[in-house]
C-alpha cells in the first residue's frame, strides 16, 4: 500500500539527534522548566526509537514501551512540577545555580 | 495466570494491598501513629508472604517477573530495610509542622519498586521497577519541603536521575532494534546466535552501561550523589544508599547472568566487561579520595558508598572471567549484605541524632564527645565505620576477604590492586570519625533520639558484628541461592 517507507536506521537517527537536543539542553539550560522539558525530549525520543525498533520485527512490544515510557514521563513531570512550585513559592526563584547551596 | 502465578507474586501483592490501606486510612483519618503502625503492619505482613511466595516454586510469572529464590532474598532484604527507614522517620518528622502520613505511602511505594527490580527477567518490568523506586524516592528525599537542601537535593536527583534512566531507556530501544529481543532469556538466545558485531548493539550496551552507572553513582557518574544524599533528610539517605543501590545491582545481576551481558558484547567494538574494569577502577580510587575531603558524614559516607559499589562490580567481572561458576554470585550476595548492614548502621546514627524540625547534624565536628553523650549510638557508629574499613570480625571484613579471594580466582589483578589501595586510604577517613567521638566536646546540643531509633540503631550494630563473627550461616544462604540460579558456561 506504501510506495515508499522510510528505512528504520533514519527513524533511529532522528531519535539519536532529538535525544541529543535534550542532552544538551539539560547540560546547558538553567532554568529548571526549560530542563523538565529538555529531560521531556529525551524521553520522547527514546520513545521513537522504541516505536522504530518495534516496526523492525513487525511487534507491538515497541509501541507497549512508549505507553509506558509516557506513563513515566508524566509522573516524573508531576513530581517535578510540584517541587518547581515549592521552589518559587519559598525561594522565589527558579535558576539551579541560584537554587545551589549544598557544595558540589 | 493461575493460582499458583498469585501464590508466587504473594510478597508484591500483600504489599500494594498494604499501600492502598494506608493510602485510604491516611485520607479518612489523618493520625502519624496510626501510618506507622500500618506500614509497619504491611510490611511484616509482605515479609510473611514470602514464605507462601516460595512455595511456589521458582516461577516465571508472565515474561516480566522471575519469582526464584534470589528475588524471594532481595525482597526480604528490601522489606526489612523499609521497616528500618519507617522506624527511624517515624521519630526523624515527628516534631515537624504540616502532614507526616504521605511519606509512609511513598515509601511502601518505593519498596514495591525496589522489589519488582529484583524480580524482573524483561525491560519493561526494569524500567517500571525502577521508575516506580525513583519517583517515589525524588517525594521522600523533598518531603520535608518547608526547608532548602531537600528541595535542592530533590531537584538535582530527579534531573540527574531522570537523564540516567532516559539514557538506558534508549541503550535498550537500540538493544531491542539490533536483537528483536527484550526478555533477559531471549537476549540470551540472541547472544548464542546472533550478529554480535552489529553497531546499534554496541551502541545500545554503551548506554545501558551509563545509564546503570548513573543509577548506581559510579565515577564518572557520580555528581549528584554527594549533593542528593547529603540534602536529603537522613532516614531517606538511608534508604537512598541501601535499597535504591542493591536494587538496581540486583537486576544487573540478574541480567548478566540471564542474558550474558558481557558476554553479548563480545566481538563487538567494545566490550562491556572492559567498560565496567574502568569505571569500577575509577569508582574505587576517586571515590575513596574525594571522601578524604568530606567534613559533613552523609557527604564522606555518599563517597565511600560509591567506592563500595565499585568493589561490588569485581563481583560481576569474576562472572565474566568464570562463566558458569556460582561463585560470583554468591560473593556478590555476600558482599551486598554486609554493604547493606554497615551502611544502615551508620545512617541510623546519623539519623537519630537528626530530626526534621531542628535540621541534619552531619557536620564531623558535632559528633565530637559523642562516647560520652550517648555511648549506644557512638559504639553502633563505631562498629559501622570500622567495619565499612573493613576491619576483621566485622560484616565489612567477611565483605572484602570474600570478594578479594574471588578476584584472585578470576585473576583479576589491576582491579584487585585499586580495591586495596582505595581500602588503605579509607581507613583514615573512617577512624577520623571514631577519634573525633572520642574527644571530649564541651557543650553539646541535645540528642532527639528515642528509644525505638536507638534499640533499631543497636540490632544493627549487632548484626554488623554477628555477620563479622559467625558468617556462615549468611554464607550457606547465598550459595544455595547462587546454585538456584540458571548459570550456563
Amino acid at each position: 500500500m506504501t510506495a515508499v517507507s522510510v528505512p528504520i536506521e533514519h527513524v533511529l537517527v532522528l531519535a539519536a539527534a532529538l535525544f541529543t537536543i535534550g542532552l544538551v539542553g539539560v547540560l546547558v539550560r538553567r532554568n529548571v522548566i526549560f530542563l523538565l522539558m529538555s529531560l521531556e525530549i529525551m524521553m520522547n525520543a527514546c520513545g521513537l526509537a522504541f516505536i522504530a525498533a518495534g516496526a523492525r520485527w513487525a511487534e507491538a512490544d515497541g509501541q507497549i514501551m512508549y505507553m509506558l515510557i509516557l506513563a513515566l514521563a508524566a509522573a516524573e513531570v508531576a513530581v517535578g512540577l510540584g517541587l518547581v512550585l515549592q521552589l518559587q513559592r519559598r525561594f522565589d526563584n527558579l535558576d539551579i545555580d541560584a537554587a545551589s547551596e549544598l557544595a558540589g | 495466570m493461575t493460582a499458583l502465578d498469585f501464590q508466587a507474586l504473594a510478597p508484591h501483592l500483600t504489599l500494594t494491598g498494604g499501600l492502598m490501606v494506608v493510602l485510604l486510612a491516611v485520607s479518612f483519618w489523618r493520625s502519624h501513629r496510626t501510618a506507622f503502625a500500618l506500614t509497619l503492619l504491611s510490611l511484616a505482613a509482605a515479609f510473611i508472604a514470602l514464605w507462601p511466595g516460595l512455595g511456589a516454586g521458582p516461577r516465571a510469572v508472565t515474561p516480566l517477573l522471575m519469582l526464584d529464590a534470589y528475588a524471594a532474598f532481595f525482597n526480604g532484604l528490601f522489606i526489612l530495610i523499609g521497616a528500618v527507614t519507617a522506624l527511624l522517620a517515624h521519630r526523624y518528622l515527628e516534631g515537624r509542622a504540616g502532614s507526616q502520613e504521605e511519606f509512609h505511602v511513598l515509601l511502601l511505594a518505593a519498596t514495591l519498586g525496589a522489589m519488582t527490580l529484583a524480580s524482573a527477567q524483561h525491560f519493561a518490568a526494569l524500567l517500571l521497577g525502577l521508575e516506580i523506586l525513583s519517583i517515589s524516592l525524588y517525594a521522600m528525599v523533598a518531603y520535608p519541603e518547608e526547608d532548602h537542601p531537600p528541595l535542592e537535593a530533590a531537584l538535582k536527583y530527579l534531573v540527574l536521575s531522570g537523564v540516567g534512566s532516559t539514557i538506558m531507556l534508549f541503550g535498550m530501544a537500540l538493544i531491542y532494534h539490533a536483537t528483536g529481543a527484550l526478555g533477559f532469556a531471549e537476549l540470551a538466545a540472541f547472544a548464542a546466535t546472533g550478529d554480535r558485531a552489529d553497531l546499534w548493539l554496541s551502541a545500545g550496551l554503551v548506554l545501558f552501561v551509563i545509564g546503570i552507572a548513573f543509577k548506581l553513582s559510579l565515577v564518572p557518574f557520580h555528581m549528584w550523589t554527594p549533593d542528593v544524599y547529603q540534602g536529603a533528610p537522613a532516614p531517606v539517605t538511608a534508604y537512598l544508599a541501601t535499597v535504591s543501590k542493591a536494587a538496581v545491582f540486583a537486576v544487573l545481576l540478574r541480567f548478566a547472568v540471564d542474558a550474558q551481558l558481557l558476554d553479548l558484547s563480545s566481538g563487538a567494538q567494545v566490550s562491556v566487561a572492559m567498560l565496567f574494569a574502568i569505571i569500577a577502577v575509577l569508582s574505587m580510587v576517586i571515590g575513596n579520595v574525594l571522601a578524604l575531603l568530606q567534613n559533613s558524614i552523609k557527604r564522606l559516607l555518599a563517597y565511600s558508598s560509591i567506592a563500595h559499589v565499585g568493589y561490588l562490580l569485581i563481583a560481576l567481572l569474576v562472572l565474566n572471567a568464570l562463566p558458569g561458576q556460582p561463585m560470583a554470585v554468591e560473593t556478590a550476595l555476600v558482599f551486598l549484605v554486609g554493604y547493606l548492614a554497615m551502611t544502615l548502621a551508620a545512617f541510623a546514627v546519623v539519623s537519630e541524632l537528626s530530626s526534621a524540625a531542628d535540621g541534619e547534624r552531619d557536620q564531623i565536628e558535632e559528633y565530637s564527645g559523642l562516647f560520652w553523650r550517648h555511648p549506644v549510638l557512638a559504639s553502633v557508629l563505631t562498629a559501622a565505620l570500622l567495619s565499612l574499613a573493613g576491619i576483621p570480625l566485622t560484616a565489612g571484613f567477611i565483605a572484602k576477604f570474600y570478594l578479594f579471594a574471588a578476584g584472585v580466582d578470576g585473576e583479576l589483578w589491576g582491579l584487585l590492586w585499586a580495591m586495596v589501595v582505595g581500602s588503605a586510604i579509607s581507613i583514615y577517613y573512617y577512624l577520623k570519625i571514631v577519634f573525633a567521638m572520642t574527644v571530649r566536646g564541651a557543650d553539646a546540643p541535645a540528642i532527639p533520639a528515642s528509644f525505638a531509633g536507638v534499640a533499631t540503631a543497636a540490632v544493627l550494630g549487632v548484626v554488623v558484628l554477628a555477620i563479622g563473627i559467625y558468617p556462615t550461616p549468611l554464607i550457606g544462604l547465598a550459595s544455595d541461592i547462587a546454585q538456584g540460579l540458571r548459570l550456563t558456561p
